[in-house]
């Protein structure tokens, strides 16, 4: 086991360098520079002061050599500072990632809490009424734009009823409240992005408990159970639901590197400063330092996440890691 | 889809010098009662500062705070001439070489500190410093030296006479105290700025929010409103819900938004609206290579095919003014004897005719030497408005037989791949100009270089002798007098079809009081608004004022 561990972590660290290869290339075969956001197409702004920005940046060097110098940071666990503002990368993230974190935990529980409960009871009366009513709300939800879902609700809860606030994260006034006041105000803030962010990815989850639900349902314990004389309760929930939710758990598993991106759409429509802002106004600004990070923590993420999952396919299953080692 | 922001072309400096808006035809109400210190103005922006140092404040946002944080030592005052600021007067010698300034006496930075000449000298020699990353060293490119006289008084010499050097002096100056024994760029005064101005800073939440407070100690005097919350709301239609609710004081309307949307009746019982020309224009530009348009006739014939003036009304609802050179009306450089070209199908066709391009082969489209006249006009992604101008600009030169496709380009693709290495027949952009009418950028024969303003190609040797001559000139009369020479000849020779000068369209609430809309825009007397003790919304909180 600790050697088909050891072989998979060696086996990463090729893969991830391949990814910033090819990253690193990509962002910088788009057209445009870092230097055109302040400082192109401004006549006040002539070619030699954009020359010497450029080089400052030190995009006046070769591909390679600039590539070697962000390794070479990156080795030293160095993200480097963002172009737009000269802050240190890994400060503009810590900024960002908190509120982020908190949306996607917060409507990814609100998703499990709605989904399960509702994809299995579709699956105990199959193609009843119930069943088809939750198939037909959850692709609304699935298909519906999620920046239109987002303004009707501004519109309706903010505009109309003055129930909720329409964007931000705190009331104007909020340093002077007290502490109480403070997080319920933050709270009637997160309503509204984390009941949109929760509503458009139902389907996804709601239609898995499904069909895992009506897959156990035929088993074979199951009609053991129910001869048993267990009552419904005891069957549905403790040997059907539990052995339901195992694969769900391991889709649960490889999300985990969706927790930390933004939505762009949400984001810019709540006016969240959020991860989401943070990468697309780097690519628009072409922030290689802050992109070529994003893009790095992410790509460590989900090859994290896929390990974890193989680990446990691993553990469970002797035949891989034998047949692993083996070849 | 929030590809607009930073798609405001060249507001770099204006940003920086912190001028709001441009010229205004109408006024507003004053209020007759006393103004009262307190409350808060939020202002909503689509776009956060980066960088709170005048000099390497290259974005709008940045622009705007910075503007409140420091002072130039000079300003535009609200009918566009230049006025004194951290500079009482100044004096420039007779031949032009030499601007020498004196100091206004008793100002302190924020910190308590005095401002003296070596803060200017400070900022001039950050500006030209090779390390600093500011793109705004070519406005000082002709600067000899210079030279601190005594603590008040500092004089700079030129290598050749430089009109414009006035504006460039409106840079905010930076406190030579705070920053001397730091790297500029990435000094955290980047984000805990130091100034002289009528706010300073007290809180910026990245993406959220930037909260200034009142500077008890400001040398005009103490602003009225207790603070300036700029609340950084980046989609349109967010920031339009919020108006509607209250959430913010001030912001630029779309034009759409102005003529259809803000006309309820709680918008026009909460709000004020204003509409005043801003300092820019829309233009065609054409690639004078291209032996179709180096032929002046084609050009006129254009010019004379496309109803600007159905441009403005079909798209920004009739809130601008057609163009008839590179100058808005209220720029004492524009040109009135200069009249807009009456559409004239007729007149066009026959133009078009004389250059040899007539219908040969009637399929209806215009024809020479078994060539239809098909060119392809590009502009750039995000700008919906542009948009929809090339497409009418597309439909009304098919009304005289030529053929137009529209290529819609991203960005930075469309600047190095398509403008600067001249790979365009026409392109449809829009210039926003600083206040001084200095056009050398971007008509000038020598600015044709990959990179350069002078992307069309255009050269012609009395408007580069006029524009040269403008810069040397500071006589306001005759410098008048040359570049409303400069707008005739534009107007004749063509090398863009003028098209419009949009209106800027801010809304603002009306509790805010003696918001005066003048020559120069809204914002010159901020430190002069208040609100009603009996209206004010926002209670002040000492703890922000550090």
């Amino acid at each position: 086991m600790t050697r088909y561990l050891l072989n998979r972590v060696l086996g990463l660290i090729p893969i991830l360098l391949w990814i910033t290869v090819l990253s690193f290339g990509i962002i910088h075969l788009a057209p445009g520079k870092p230097t055109d956001t302040g400082a192109g197409f401004n006549p006040k702004v002539s070619l030699e002061a954009r020359q010497r920005l450029e080089k400052l940046y030190g995009l006046d060097q070769p591909l390679h050599r600039q590539y070697a110098r962000w390794l070479g940071q990156l080795a030293r666990l160095d993200f480097g500072r963002s172009f737009l503002d000269d802050r240190p990368v890994i400060e503009k993230i810590g900024e960002r990632l908190p509120v982020t974190l908190t949306i996607n935990v917060l409507s990814l529980a609100l998703v499990l809490l709605i989904a399960i409960p509702l994809g299995a009871l579709a699956a105990l009366r199959p193609h009843s009424l119930f069943d088809r009513a939750t198939t037909v709300g959850v692709f609304i939800g699935y298909s519906m734009p999620s920046f239109w879902l987002a303004l009707m609700c501004m519109a309706v809860f903010g505009v109309q009823l003055h129930w909720l606030p329409i964007s931000g994260l705190h009331a104007l006034d909020a340093d002077s409240m007290g502490w109480l006041a403070r997080q319920l105000d933050a709270a009637k803030h997160l309503i509204l992005p984390v009941f949109v962010a929760a509503f458009v990815s139902l389907a996804g989850l709601s239609r898995f408990a499904r069909s895992s639900m009506l897959e156990v349902l035929r088993q074979d314990y199951i009609r053991t159970a129910r001869a048993k004389g267990l009552s419904e309760s005891r069957v549905v929930f403790h040997h059907g639901l539990r052995n339901a939710l195992l694969p769900i758990i391991t889709i649960l598993g490889l999300s985990i590197p969706d927790l930390i991106g933004g939505s762009v759409i949400s984001e810019t429509i709540f006016s969240i400063p959020g991860m989401g802002r943070l990468f697309y106004e780097a690519v628009m600004a072409r922030d290689y330092p802050v992109i070529m990070a994003l893009v790095t923590i992410g790509a460590v993420l989900t090859l994290l996440g896929n390990l974890l999952a193989d680990l446990a396919y691993a553990w469970a299953d002797p035949r891989i890691r034998v047949g692993q080692a083996a070849s | 889809m929030a590809t607009r922001w930073r798609r405001r072309v060249g507001l770099g400096l204006l940003g920086s010098l912190g001028i709001i808006g441009a010229v205004c035809a109408q006024s507003s109400t004053t209020d007759t009662g006393r103004p009262a210190t307190g409350d808060a103005l939020v202002v909503g922006s689509i776009g956060d500062a980066s960088r709170l140092l005048p000099i390497l404040a290259t974005d709008s946002a940045s622009g705007e705070i910075v503007g409140l944080l420091f002072n130039g030592l000079l300003k535009y005052d609200e009918h566009l001439h230049v006025a004194a600021d951290l500079a009482q007067s100044w004096d420039v010698s007779p031949d032009g070489l030499t601007i020498t300034f004196h100091l206004r006496p008793n100002v302190r930075w924020h910190d308590g500190q005095p401002v003296t000449a070596d803060d200017v000298r400070f900022t001039y020699d950050k500006l030209i410093d090779p390390n600093v990353k500011t793109p705004f060293s070519s406005s000082y490119e002709l600067v000899d030296g210079v030279d601190v006289l005594d603590p008040l008084t500092i004089r700079v010499r030129y290598k050749e006479p430089f009109a414009p050097a006035l504006e460039s002096w409106m840079m905010g100056i930076i406190p030579k105290h705070a920053l001397e024994h730091e790297d500029l760029n990435t000094t955290k005064l980047l984000r805990h700025p130091i100034g002289t101005g009528p706010y300073t800073l007290a809180k910026w939440k990245t993406g959220e929010l930037i909260a200034l407070a009142a500077n008890p100690n400001y040398f005009e005097h103490r602003p009225y409103l207790d603070r300036y919350l700029y609340r950084i709301i980046p989609d349109e239609a967010t920031l339009f819900l919020e108006l509607l609710t209250g959430g913010v004081d001030l912001s630029g309307l779309t034009p759409l938004q102005y003529a259809r949307q803000a006309n309820t009746p709680f918008v026009e019982r909460e709000y004020q609206r204003f509409r005043y020309p801003s300092f820019g224009f829309t233009y065609i530009g054409y690639n004078l290579q291209d032996p179709r348009f180096s032929d002046a006739r084609v050009r006129e014939a254009i010019d004379r095919a496309v109803d600007k003036q159905a441009i403005l009304n079909g798209i920004l609802f009739g809130l601008g003014a057609v163009a008839t050179g590179p100058y808005p009306k209220e720029s004492w450089a524009y040109d009135p004897s200069v009249q807009p070209l009456p559409p004239d199908r007729d007149e066009a066709r026959r133009l078009l005719a004389e250059a040899g391009w007539t219908d040969h082969d009637g399929d209806g489209w215009l024809d020479k030497d078994g060539q239809p006249f098909r060119f392809t006009l590009i502009t750039n992604q995000g700008n919906d408005v542009r948009k929809q101008v090339a497409e009418l600009v597309q439909q009304q030169l098919k009304g005289v037989g030529i053929q137009v496709d529209i290529k819609i380009i991203e960005w930075s693709t469309f600047v190095h791949e398509f403008i600067d290495k001249r790979r365009f027949e026409a392109v449809l952009l829009a210039w926003s100009l600083a206040r001084d009418p200095d056009l050398y950028d971007l008509f000038h024969s020598s600015k044709t270089k990959e990179g350069e303003y002078n992307f069309c190609g255009y050269a012609n040797p009395e408007v580069d002798r006029l524009l040269v001559e403008g810069r040397r000139t500071f006589d306001q009369t005759k410098r008048q007098d040359i570049y409303r020479q400069v707008h005739r000849i534009l107007a004749h020779d063509r090398p863009y079809t003028f098209l419009y000068v949009a209106d800027a369209l801010p809304i603002i609430h009306r509790r805010i009081r003696n918001v005066v809309s003048s020559p120069i825009g809204i914002g010159y007397n901020m430190i002069d608004w208040y609100v009603p003790p009996g209206e004010q919304r926002y209670r002040s909180r000492p703890t922000l004022q550090q």
